[in-house]
């Protein structure tokens, strides 16, 4: 015990001695037994123990757990390589099969089997087609592809080649000739909300002319005022 | 209204430039009106003419009738000639009674006036002319115009813009708001 309390606290073997020999005569005096504080002693040297115990054994493992992690590093960096050659090799086959005749013979033959249909067929029926169209729908890809198609100068060129084809010409012919096209215009004419739109414009107009009488008047009046005070010599307003 | 009850200074030219305008705060012993602005000789002489050619319209269109009527009876025409003149005339002075008499005494406005947003109303106190001061207004008008129209010309010279009428009669005309 004095031993241990000597090399702990680093005095003299003597002034460790009495130190212990302090301490153990102050625990007496507060009446706290002997043998708790050896225990308490103990438990500590044990802690230390095995703190030591664990770091010379980590010390020893460590060359062995370099070797591993490096045997690991190793193992990553083949697989990778090797994944990339196959990527690369299998990529390099594709684009020759693509470009081969043998692939426009396949895509033929498989076109001639009925497999497209099949694949159609099974597409419809499985709804995948509705739930595609649905996602375009929903999505916002059909407005770009939309915008960007209606930003082209081709759609442009095509529809003033339309325009000017004799197939516009044609098509308003024969719709002014149609009789349904009159029915629904007189319809429309006719309808409420054209009625009254029509005359709200007439009373607008009305309004706006007699505006223009009503400043026009005023002007007048102030100008017939303004003559007829000066010619009586009156003080003009 | 008298020229001290007048604000000094208030020369609508000189508020509102070249705008002709006769707007006062027109204070009659008790009470005062609210700002007005008193209209002029010629915006009132097209709501008269206006109301003038609705009244004719009308007077012609049943007068046309009333002749077209006759037409086919016997009716002996020279000797019923003075009486129809005299009720003809006799219907039209009423029928032009009781249309500015009934406009002014209901809303202050006849479709002409309506039409320039004018109004008639009491100098006074600014309201509707009762029925009995209206119709004494359509007389003091037909005075005004018997000595060649000249009972109009004050018009051009009061500081209210009153015709002799107005003057009569205690009236004003004045701006009337929009219909917004």
């Amino acid at each position: 015990m004095v031993r241990a309390c000597a090399v702990r606290q680093g005095h003299s073997i003597a002034e460790r001695r009495r130190l212990c020999e302090d301490r153990l005569r102050s625990l007496n005096r507060l009446g706290k037994p002997v043998t708790e504080s050896f225990y308490i002693e103990g438990r500590r040297l044990l802690d230390a123990t095995m703190r030591l115990g664990g770091t010379v054994g980590l010390a020893a493992m460590r060359p062995a757990s370099g070797a591993i992690s490096a045997g690991l590093r190793l193992e990553r960096a083949a697989r990778g390589a090797a994944g990339r050659r196959l990527n690369d090799a299998a990529l390099s086959a594709l684009d020759a099969a693509l470009v081969s005749p043998v692939a426009e013979e396949a895509v033929d033959r498989a076109m001639a089997s009925g497999l497209a249909r099949h694949v159609v067929d099974r597409l419809l029926a499985d709804g995948i087609i509705e739930h595609t169209v649905g996602r375009l729908l929903d999505g916002p890809e059909l407005e770009r592809v939309v915008g960007t198609v209606l930003q082209s100068p081709a759609v442009d060129r095509l529809l003033g080649q339309t325009i000017e084809s004799r197939l516009a010409d044609q098509a308003v012919a024969r719709l002014l000739d149609s009789e349904e096209l009159w029915l629904l215009v007189g319809e429309i004419a006719e309808s409420p909300a054209v009625t009254e739109a029509i005359t709200q414009q007439g009373f607008g107009f009305a309004d706006e002319v007699a505006g223009g009488m009503r400043a026009r008047s005023r002007n007048a009046d102030a100008w017939l005022e303004r003559t007829a005070r000066r010619a009586l010599r009156r003080p003009q307003r | 209204m008298s020229q001290a009850a007048r604000r000094p200074g208030e020369s609508p030219l000189s508020r509102h430039g070249a705008r002709p305008a006769a707007v006062r705060v027109h204070e009659t012993g008790r009470e005062s009106l609210p700002e007005l602005r008193y209209e002029g000789l010629v915006t009132r002489g097209i709501a008269f003419a206006i109301d003038a050619a609705v009244i004719d319209l009308v007077a012609i269109v049943v007068a046309g009738g009333v002749a077209l009527a006759l037409s086919v009876l016997s009716v002996p025409k020279d000797s019923l000639d003075m009486v129809l003149f005299a009720t003809g005339g006799a219907l039209f002075l009423a029928w032009s009674l009781g249309y500015f008499v009934t406009f002014w005494s209901t809303t202050g406005q006849t479709p002409g006036s309506r039409l320039m947003r004018i109004r008639v109303c009491g100098a006074d106190d600014g309201g509707v002319l009762r029925p009995r001061r209206a119709a004494f207004r359509f007389a003091c008008l037909i005075l005004a115009a018997i000595p060649l129209l000249a009972g109009f010309l004050p018009i051009l010279c009061d500081e209210r813009r009153r015709g002799l009428h107005d003057m009569l009669a205690g009236t004003v005309v004045v701006e009337a708001p929009g219909p917004g």
